[in-house]
C-alpha cells in the first residue's frame, strides 16, 4: 500500500524500469518552477529556477537581470513600462 | 534630419541605465551616440534611446563636468562613480585586532606547563 506522502502530490513520480522488467515508481522532489514576465507570461532568462534556499545563497546579481524590473519585467515589456511613464500615456 | 543631435536630453530605455536621464553628447555614424549624465558615458544606439523636448546648449564632445553643470542647473540626478577608498577600515580597529593577536613566547608557555604538573 502506498504510504500517505506518495499519494498527496508533493513528490513527482519518475517511472524507472528494474533489470528484471518491472517497472516501479519513484518519488522524488518536485522542480520549481521557472520565473515569469508579469505581463506577457514569457519565461525569464537570467533567473535561475533553484530552490528559494539556493537561491538564497547566490549574489543578488545572479538571482535576476540588473535592470529596472528586473525579474518582474521581460525587457520587451520593462521597455513599454518606460516608454509608458515617460510619454505620460498609460499602459 | 534625426532628432538626436548635440545636446538633446533623452531617456534611456535598455539595459542597466534604463529609465534615467542623459544628454546627447557626441554623434558617431547615423545610429550611434554617446551619452552622459545620469548614465555611464557610453556609446549607445539610438534605438535604446527616447527622445525629450528638452534641448541643451553644449559643446560637441562636452566633458562630464559640463553635463553635470547643466544637469544640476535643471535640478536632474547626476551619474556620479563614487571609487572605493583603499585601507577604508580605520586604523584604530585594526591595531586593536593586532593587540589581541599578540603570540605568548613559547618560553612562559612551557613554564606554564610545567607548575600544571
Amino acid at each position: 500500500m502506498p504510504a500517505g506522502r506518495e499519494k498527496s502530490g508533493r513528490f513527482r513520480r519518475i517511472f524507472v524500469k528494474t533489470p528484471g522488467g518491472k517497472t516501479v515508481t519513484h518519488y522524488r522532489q518536485q522542480k520549481n518552477s521557472k520565473a515569469h514576465c508579469r505581463d506577457c507570461h514569457k519565461v525569464l532568462s537570467g533567473v535561475p529556477a533553484q530552490s528559494p534556499a539556493l537561491v538564497a545563497k547566490l549574489p543578488r546579481s545572479a538571482r535576476r537581470p540588473e535592470r529596472p524590473y528586473g525579474g518582474i519585467l521581460c525587457s520587451a515589456c520593462m521597455r513599454k513600462a518606460i516608454l509608458s511613464k515617460v510619454r505620460g500615456v498609460a499602459p | 534630419m534625426s532628432l538626436f543631435t548635440i545636446g538633446r536630453l533623452c531617456v534611456k530605455i535598455a539595459g542597466r541605465d534604463a529609465g534615467r536621464t542623459c544628454v546627447v553628447v557626441e554623434t558617431t555614424g547615423d545610429r550611434f551616440v554617446v551619452v552622459d549624465g545620469d548614465v555611464r558615458r557610453k556609446k549607445v544606439n539610438i534605438l535604446h534611446l527616447e527622445p525629450l523636448e528638452q534641448l541643451i546648449e553644449l559643446k560637441s564632445n562636452a566633458s562630464h563636468e559640463d553635463v553635470k553643470k547643466a544637469f544640476v542647473k535643471m535640478n536632474l540626478p547626476v551619474w556620479e562613480t563614487n571609487a572605493k577608498k583603499a585601507g577604508a577600515k580605520p586604523l584604530a580597529q585594526r591595531m586593536v585586532k593586532k593587540a589581541a593577536k599578540v603570540k605568548v613566547p613559547k618560553t612562559e608557555k612551557k613554564a606554564k606547563e610545567e607548575t600544571k604538573q
